[in-house]
């Protein structure tokens, strides 16, 4: 059983006071200690931005990595030792656009990630850019207006659904039980899971705020939707408006990526040693 | 004996069949064999060849003359006219429209009688193999022995169909051909070879990997690098490799870092193309200290270039490839059997220096191939490098600052140790730090590995007298041409010789420095336009060449090119 005191991050928080962000990590360590799993044995990578910060303030193993490819990152990581419960911590700026083909293609492969995108509208970290979640309308320094970001925002839940992810969920930082819970099911899920968390950036974003999201989230589980049924769940991950649905969309099980390679039977390819004796047979047969 | 066979026609025409079968018989009778892999960037129709010389000792090079040639098409017919030796023959199969008819043509029922005698226009290949060796008057008994040996898995009926279309063939071209072959081979005995792998660059570099316990390759298909992706998939399930095709290479380079930083061997394989991609994750392979083995089979560039054609034109983009300053390793193997043994180091050293280490192929390279001694692959050594004690260590510093730069690795999921591993400038524990102490600290960590690193790589070789009045300056792939062309200058009596690097960076510089003190002349002779391996040279060392030998057309120089450039410099 890990210890709250065992996850004490080793650097000083360096997001705003007030910042979605500090939700997100209480949500994490809260779940990393719900795993019940021993500590080594879970991995955190992550991108680029203050998302990606994330896993500096929780002492576990971590991959702080490129600007958008936490994702593939982790599937090597994941593959090569599947013991590991692996945990991708991103932003919209980095997971949805640098990191967005990997974000579809993971989805696809159902390659057995967890994956947070820490959701606020923004590029936070490069000072309140337009990201590729942001509102359209949306004001910055790269936005002017009129009318201010002049495109429409991704929709990870509804891509995600859309590309094959088989567990699909969106938390609010504001929320921390239900987002714990989110978080476990996500990395005890075999196979791509994603949670969208909303998040306020208190510094950029004045629309995307504390107030909104605490008077527009509703409980998915509570109006009991059906999280088998993927027609349903897709048209639900459209709701974005006086009522922004939180919970879990989508969940279905099907063989994930590791299943379909050629693993050795443990599934440990870090300890596995190639039978070089087979590999002579390879070479003897290429004999003439 | 020493003559050359091409073999023309459009892309699934089965040239690749037709030459395969003829190379082997050869190698089988104990020739050497070396094929030059001509194809344009189509899948169907177009023109391309092999071209396949034959000799009674080791041959590392296409030649420019062509003594018979095998045309599927009117294009293989004329296209190589001009480069056909006195008295060389061009055999078609006479279902071709061709009116121009000269004394070197000779007209022959190769798919009609592979159908009549075989069963089948798949034996059209025996049937070509009968032609061409009747007018070379090669003895059939060892054309026979060989095709026996080749089918002899396949069964007896196999065997006796190929035999009897080539020997139809074989008679029919004798009783018909007035010709008279310029190369005549009927006192020919069995050769003295007996190198039995008949295998390219890429396959050599493959096995190598895989020799050397590869556990991940992810890779995005890039002409001329395929094949060595492809040749480990086809061997994942047999020996247990992790094999992945990503969405792009960016996607391959990072799921490799992903698989190395948990432990296992990463591999990624492309072309420059797609080596641009890979640059922003090879410098977090650096930053973060994580092994990795590149293959770049270069293609002309920029951009789209050439995609089957070849050249040395990514030297110098791969030495300074990535923001920011990081030692890395360079080797460009010359052919398939320094291909095997680089792949070997490539992954020792990427282990024990934890920096990315780089191999540089060309499409020459790649998929020429050649008979060589088989690899005994029981006897790689694999080296780890420093990897941390395993009891549990709560202090566990992955960056910890050593004499050497080299700190011990862990891996995650080992109990009772954390790693962490970033791309920002970082502490001894991994973490984020702005430190300007512990910046200069971590950049002298990485500096402190390059004269280490130096002292591992193997020094450059000269071949021919050590001390000659002219040097060729060479690396990589074109080794073979140069030094055939040295050997025949030699011969001559032109005091001459080559250095050639197969460690090419970073550069050790003694045997270079004496070299620019004892030859009069040093030549550098470079598959690409800037002479860029001069270039590097006159970086690390101040020294110049004095003239420079360059071919850019994407075709492989062959010794007489070399030869013809000396002369017209008034060189050689």
């Amino acid at each position: 059983m890990i210890t709250v005191e065992e996850l004490e991050g080793k650097q000083a928080i360096t997001w705003c006071t007030g910042c979605g962000n500090f939700g997100i990590l209480a949500a994490l360590k809260k779940a990393v200690i719900e795993l019940g799993v021993p500590r080594h044995e879970i991995l955190l990578v992550s991108g680029i931005g203050c998302s990606s910060k994330a896993p500096h303030y929780i002492n576990l193993n971590m991959f702080h990595t490129l600007h958008g490819r936490a994702i593939p990152v982790a599937t090597g990581a994941h593959l090569v030792n599947p013991d590991l419960k692996v945990i991708v911590n991103t932003g919209d700026g980095d997971g949805l656009g640098e990191g967005f083909s990997h974000y579809i293609h993971a989805a696809r492969r159902n390659v057995n990630l967890a994956v947070f995108i820490h959701n606020n509208g923004v590029m936070g970290l490069t000072k309140g850019q337009f990201s590729p979640a942001a509102q359209r309308g949306y004001v910055s320094n790269t936005s002017p207006p009129p009318p201010g970001a002049p495109m429409w925002p991704i929709n990870p839940v509804a891509l995600a659904i859309a590309g094959g992810a088989t567990y699909v969920a969106r938390g609010f930082s504001g929320n921390q039980k239900d987002l714990v819970t989110l978080m476990v099911e996500a990395v005890q899920h075999k196979g791509f899971a994603v949670v969208d968390i909303l998040q306020p950036c208190q510094t950029w974003n004045r629309k995307l705020t504390w107030k909104f999201y605490n008077e527009r989230a509703c409980s998915l589980q509570e109006e009991g939707h059906d999280p088998t049924n993927k027609m349903l769940a897709l048209e639900r991950s459209f709701e974005f408006g006086d009522k922004i649905p939180v919970g879990l969309f989508y969940r279905s099980k099907l063989p994930d990526l590791a299943s379909g390679l050629a693993l050795p039977k443990d599934g440990r390819l870090r300890d596995h040693e190639t039978d070089r004796a087979l590999l002579q047979q390879v070479v003897n047969d290429l004999t003439l | 004996m020493d003559f050359t066979i091409n073999t023309g026609g459009q892309a699934g025409q089965g040239i690749d069949t037709i030459g395969d079968l003829i190379s082997q018989v050869f190698i089988k009778t104990g020739f050497y064999i070396h094929v030059l892999k001509d194809f344009e960037s189509r899948i169907r129709g177009g023109y391309n060849f092999n071209q396949i010389r034959v000799s009674d000792s080791p041959v590392y090079a296409a030649t420019n003359k062509v003594d018979l040639i095998i045309a599927m098409t009117k294009d293989a017919i004329v296209e190589q006219r001009s480069r056909l030796t006195e008295g060389g023959v061009i055999i078609f199969d006479e279902g071709i429209e061709f009116d121009e008819l000269e004394s070197c043509h000779l007209s022959a029922p190769l798919e009609k009688m592979a159908k009549e005698v075989g069963g089948s226009t798949r034996m059209t290949n025996a049937a070509a193999l009968g032609a061409a060796l009747a007018v070379l008057q090669f003895p059939f008994k060892l054309v026979e022995d060989a095709l026996t040996a080749k089918f002899e898995r396949k069964g007896e009926k196999v065997v006796a169909n190929n035999v009897a279309v080539a020997k139809a063939l074989y008679d029919l071209t004798t009783e018909q051909f007035s010709g008279t072959c310029g190369q005549n081979l009927s006192s020919v005995k069995k050769g003295p070879s007996k190198d039995f792998l008949f295998i390219n660059g890429n396959r050599a570099l493959a096995l190598g990997a895989m020799a050397s316990n590869v556990k991940w390759i992810s890779a995005y298909p890039m002409s001329p690098s395929t094949q060595v992706f492809q040749d480990i998939v086809s061997q994942a399930h047999k020996l247990n490799i992790g094999a992945l095709q990503a969405e792009d290479e960016l996607s391959a380079i990072t799921m490799s870092l992903g698989a190395s930083f948990a432990g296992a061997r990463a591999f990624v394989t492309t072309s420059g193309g797609g080596f641009s991609l890979m640059v922003e994750a090879l410098g977090l392979a650096a930053s973060t200290e994580t092994p990795i083995v590149i293959y770049n089979a270069q293609r002309p560039g920029p951009a789209t270039g050439l995609p089957t054609r070849t050249e040395q034109s990514d030297l110098l983009f791969m030495v300074h490839a990535s923001q920011g300053e990081f030692p890395r390793i360079l080797l460009a193997p010359k052919g398939p059997v320094e291909g095997f043994e680089v792949a070997t180091r490539a992954f020792n050293l990427a282990d024990k220096f934890q920096v990315p280490v780089m191999i540089l192929g060309d499409q020459y390279y790649a998929d020429s191939m050649m008979n060589i001694p088989r690899f005994d692959v029981t006897g790689v050594n694999v080296d780890r490098g420093s990897i941390a004690a395993e009891r549990p260590d709560p202090e566990y510093l992955r960056y910890k600052l050593t004499k050497d730069g080299v700190s011990p690795r862990a891996f995650p999921g080992d109990a009772g140790k954390t790693v962490v591993h970033s791309g920002n400038v970082h502490l001894e524990n991994g973490h984020i730090t702005e430190n300007p102490d512990l910046r200069n600290a971590m950049v002298e960590k990485l500096m402190k590995k390059v004269p280490h690193i130096l002292k591992t790589l193997n020094p450059p070789t000269i071949y021919g007298k050590k001390i000659a009045d002219i040097t060729l300056l060479t690396w990589g792939s074109t080794w073979g041409s140069v030094y055939e062309a040295i050997s025949l200058l030699n011969a001559e009596g032109v005091s001459i010789n080559q250095l050639h690097f197969c460690d090419v960076y970073p550069l050790r510089t003694t045997t270079l420095k004496t070299v620019f003190k004892k030859a009069k002349k040093v030549v550098a002779v470079e598959q690409n336009a800037t002479s860029q391996f001069a270039r590097l040279v006159r970086m690390e060392t101040g020294l110049g060449v004095d003239h420079h030998i360059n071919k850019y057309d994407g075709r492989q120089m062959t010794a007489r090119w070399v030869m013809t450039q000396l002369r017209g410099a008034g060189i050689a």
